[in-house]
């Protein structure tokens, strides 16, 4: 899942300082999930901005609103109607990036302000402490290592073994936090009897299907411009 | 909150009506119950087919036991007798002499003991008089038709109550001087006193049911005559003779029938007794009669009877408290023989009963002949059965088989046309609220019968309930001592028949009331649109109830209501049936709406205080405007503060308060685990937001009650109102 956390209050107050009719707008999965941007932290948020503007005698409407996804367009669609239909002329999604992209694709002369900094792709390690397992580079290579990516977990990105900052297991960029990957991924492949196979060289990643190869897209051809529904 | 599929305030009344109509008997405590919840309003509201909390399934005329408990809990004493007198036209006598099965189903027991409930409905009556005159109303008779109920017991004045409430002229014939039947002339004193009777009898009069006493039916007037003045009777006769034994030496001088004797002894005149009373009989009348004995002076009280301990048919506590007052029980004796000298009593012959059910159950006593014992007794009380006294349906075309009055228990019909029966001369033997409950199916008969000349068929009456607390559930709950009952000192006790139990004073009502687990009032999501699925409820709950399963469940009837997943929530998706901070806005907005606002006495402060705290209904009281207006305190009791989501800490800033603070319960005091540091950690993570937003940092305060919540909350509000911000944080703020 996407983790992202909330903007510090007075950014998000900043963005929309100019504007009159607010929607803050709440994202019900990842987000949610995560609990930076779900309908309670909208209904803080749209709360929080009501009670510092009406401190400033600003008279502002600030209304808020969720939907269960802000990537897919039938779920934003109400969204996009209640902006035309109730005035509203800046929008805050606390959706991730993604949300805010979309969103803002659709609104076109609307601002829409991130409320949220996207972080990575993580998971919950225990309840409440989410941590990156994946960075999207576009071509997996856990398969050689034992399920543990030296890319998203390792503070240099090192394919083949530990550099001289792994200290008893630790890497000396934040040891009390994070484990050195490359003792993550040795004592795995000690446990799957795979041992041998970290003498092969990892060769350099063709980086392409990352960010650097430009825009990416994916298409499903199953089921992508089907003829019957664009006639 | 969204409106629910027709939710309606039901009452046994209508309770009864609807399981006539087909609710299905299903136990719910399997996986079938996790829907439950989805219709259900934030009140206590019960809707068709949804099961009933044990104690109300339990109570033969579904009393909303766990709704008066609320009531209570929130002061709302007042509503609690409504919702009492809803279900049941006699709270003062139920509150004292009712056998409560509503305890005995009670679902805290798995946790320790069940919650006090015939005490609870004994506080709320008596603490309510004034408003039960005042709510008294009289019916007019709409219908047109007259009903004629012969006897005035629970059952007889149950019909007379229910068909006058459906606007029928209701007339009760009774042959004695005083209403009340069994309660009035059987029920010793000190278990029942008349004055606790008449406040339920007055109530019932109050309405319009007239009433016919010392007019003995059969004697003063025929049956015959009565049926053709009105459309329709009701023979509510009850059992008010004795069964008598054939055996040798029975109709010896000395030898009293039961009823006869406690008949006797509530009017006033008791028969000579000597130092030693034999009685015959396990049952509750036995015991009666046994302790009206003993209070009659008699040195020696004995009973005598075929059970074992463990088969008495008497309640258990009744036989506990008959053994204090020094009564001797003779288990496994059965009579054999009076024996009499110069035809009074002299002593008894008793058999030993080697077994008195067979193995199907059915009574079928077997004695060793051989194995006798002779007690040595002045008088000999036989308390081993009733009947029915069917001198009033003499000569009249009314069925008689074998001694009994042949009804239907289907339809309550007797062999006549229009002629319905109920209570124990159709049920047998029984208790007030099982006649109470029949007097209210035969009003439903009658009334069926008088609007379409029909007999009605009432189903057997099988009621869905929410099954056992499971173990796991109740093992994770805090346990808390039942409050029971005090009694007198036995030496006290027996020395007259003033009252022997005290009733509960408002600070134990209060503190058994919240012992209620307000089972199925607990938390439901909202949709399942809204869920994310994000564990954050099966994370939080202290009870391991909460499961995600695609989206989040809580089964309704594990829940225990403590309302942290729902203040957790990140999707704001899970409500609380039983209190919804929405209300605490509208409230807001109520009162700071902007002609008022300007009135308002500063610094507002919003005061958030656990409802569990409190020991007299001082601040649970509804306030009125000016007193808030006045003060700048607004109280919002909640039933434990944990369930405060952090929106609920911020928004009464964003309505205008000026400061807000959550007043906990006493450290370690609060009745769900965890509770206390998840709101710690909200009201931190609220302060931190206020924070940001530029309040300062004393806006918004945790405390906890000290001592009594009356003597500390005011202190606590004073302090929260006035405190300023320490300066360093002014700096901050410029």
């Amino acid at each position: 899942m996407i983790v992202a956390d909330q903007k510090p209050f007075h950014e998000i107050k900043g963005f929309v300082e100019a504007h009159q009719n607010i929607l803050v707008a709440g994202c019900g999965t990842c987000v949610t999930v995560c609990l930076s941007g779900g309908a309670a932290e909208a209904r803080l948020l749209a709360s929080g901005l009501r009670i510092a503007f009406q401190r400033e005698n600003q008279t502002k409407t600030i209304e808020e609103d969720t939907v269960l996804r802000q990537c897919d367009e039938e779920f934003v669609l109400p969204l996009l109607q209640r902006v035309k239909g109730e005035n509203i002329d800046a929008v805050i999604t606390l959706a991730c990036g993604v949300g805010v992209n979309f969103l803002a694709d659709r609104l076109g002369h609307i601002p829409v302000f991130p409320g949220v900094n996207t972080t990575f792709y993580g998971a919950v390690m225990e309840p409440g402490l989410w941590a990156e397992m994946c960075s999207g580079c576009g071509q997996c290579i856990t398969h050689l290592t034992g399920g543990i990516c030296p890319i998203a977990r390792c503070s240099k990105r090192l394919f083949n073994g530990p550099c001289g900052g792994s200290e008893r297991g630790r890497c000396e960029v934040d040891p009390q936090n994070t484990p050195c990957v490359w003792q993550l991924i040795l004592d795995r492949m000690k446990q799957l009897g795979r041992l041998h196979d970290l003498q092969n060289f990892i060769p350099a990643k063709d980086w392409r299907p990352a960010l650097d190869g430009g825009v990416r897209h994916t298409v499903r051809e199953r089921i992508y411009r089907l003829d019957y529904k664009n006639p | 909150m969204p409106q629910q599929a027709n939710p309606v305030s039901l009452n046994g009344f209508d309770l009864l009506f609807m399981y006539f109509t087909g609710t299905k008997v299903k136990n719910m405590s399997g996986t079938g119950a996790r829907s439950i919840g989805k219709n259900m309003d934030n009140r206590s509201v019960i809707l068709p087919g949804d099961p009933l909390p044990n104690c109300s399934a339990a109570c033969p005329v579904h009393t909303d036991t766990r709704g008066y408990a609320e009531a209570i809990s929130e002061g709302n004493y007042e509503k609690a007798l409504d919702l009492l007198l809803q279900a049941n036209p006699f709270p003062s006598v139920c509150g004292r002499i009712c056998h409560h099965p509503c305890e005995k189903e009670c679902r805290r027991k798995e946790v320790d003991a069940p919650v006090s409930l015939r005490m609870l409905k004994r506080f709320v009556v008596e603490n309510t008089r004034e408003y039960r005159r005042a709510r008294r109303q009289r019916i007019e008779p709409t219908q047109g038709k007259k009903v004629a109920i012969i006897g005035s017991g629970p059952a007889g004045l149950t019909v007379a109550h229910d068909l006058a409430l459906l606007g029928y002229h209701t007339i009760v014939f009774e042959q004695d001087s005083q209403l009340g039947g069994m309660l009035a002339h059987a029920i010793p004193r000190y278990r029942l006193p008349l004055h606790a009777l008449r406040e339920d009898i007055d109530d019932i009069l109050a309405m319009g049911v007239e009433t016919r006493t010392a007019c003995r039916v059969g004697v003063d007037i025929s049956l015959e005559e009565i049926r053709k003045k009105h459309d329709a009777v009701v023979l509510a006769i009850g059992l008010s003779e004795s069964v008598t034994l054939p055996i040798p030496g029975s109709e010896s001088e000395g030898v009293f029938p039961g009823i006869t004797f406690l008949w006797d002894v509530a009017n006033g005149h008791p028969p000579p007794l000597g130092d030693r009373v034999l009685i015959i009989g396990g049952g509750n009348v036995a015991v009666d009669a046994a302790r009206t004995a003993r209070r009659l002076g008699v040195g020696q009280v004995f009973m005598a009877c075929l059970e074992t301990p463990e088969e008495m048919p008497a309640w258990q506590w009744e036989i506990q408290e008959a053994r204090e007052e020094g009564i001797e029980i003779l288990n496994s004796w059965g009579p054999k023989a009076v024996l009499s000298r110069g035809g009074k009593v002299a002593g008894m012959e008793l058999k030993r009963c080697t077994r008195v059910f067979d193995d199907h159950g059915r009574f079928a006593p077997q004695y060793d002949e051989a194995r006798t014992m002779t007690l040595d007794v002045d008088q000999v009380i036989m308390t081993i059965g009733q009947r029915a006294d069917l001198s009033c349906v003499k000569e009249t075309e009314l069925a008689v088989k074998r001694g009994r009055l042949m009804c239907d228990s289907h339809t309550l019909s007797t062999s006549e046309p229009g002629v319905f029966a109920c209570g124990e001369v159709l049920t047998g033997p029984g208790s007030a609220i099982h006649a109470i409950a029949s007097g209210h199916r035969a009003a439903q008969a009658v009334h069926h019968y008088l609007q379409t000349g029909e007999r009605l068929v009432l189903p057997r009456e099988d009621v869905p309930s929410l099954g056992l607390l499971p173990q796991r559930v109740a093992s994770l709950a805090r346990k808390m001592t039942r409050r029971e009952a005090a009694l007198l000192d036995p030496r006290e006790r027996i020395g007259d028949f003033s009252e022997i139990e005290s009733p509960f004073n408002e600070r134990e009502a209060l503190q058994e009331a919240r012992r209620c687990l307000a089972c199925a009032t607990g938390a439901r999501l909202e949709s399942s649109q809204a869920c994310a699925g994000c564990l954050t409820c099966a994370r939080v709950c202290p009870f391991g109830v909460a499961t995600v399963d695609r989206t989040a469940a809580m089964p309704a009837e594990e829940c225990q209501a403590c309302g942290l997943c729902a203040a957790e929530c990140p999707a704001a998706g899970i409500a609380l049936k039983r209190f919804a901070t929405n209300q605490m806005k509208q409230t807001l907005g109520e009162i700071l709406a902007p002609a008022r606002a300007v009135k308002i006495w500063r610094p507002f402060l919003v005061a958030y205080c656990c409802l569990y705290e409190t020991t007299s209904r001082k601040y649970l009281k509804p306030q009125s405007l000016e007193e808030i207006e006045g003060s700048g305190i607004l109280r919002i009791m909640v039933p434990c503060v944990g369930r405060l989501s952090s929106l609920d800490l911020v928004e009464p800033f964003e309505m205008g308060a000026d400061r807000v603070v959550v007043i906990a319960c006493k450290e370690e005091g609060c009745l769900y685990m965890g509770s206390e540091e998840l709101l710690g950690r909200r009201v931190a993570h609220a302060q931190k937001f206020l924070k940001e937003i530029g309040l300062e940092k004393a806006s918004l305060q945790f405390r906890q009650t000290r001592g009594s919540a009356e003597a500390s909350w005011p202190a606590i509000w004073k302090e929260v109102q006035h405190e300023t911000a320490p300066e360093s944080e002014k700096e901050s703020l410029k």
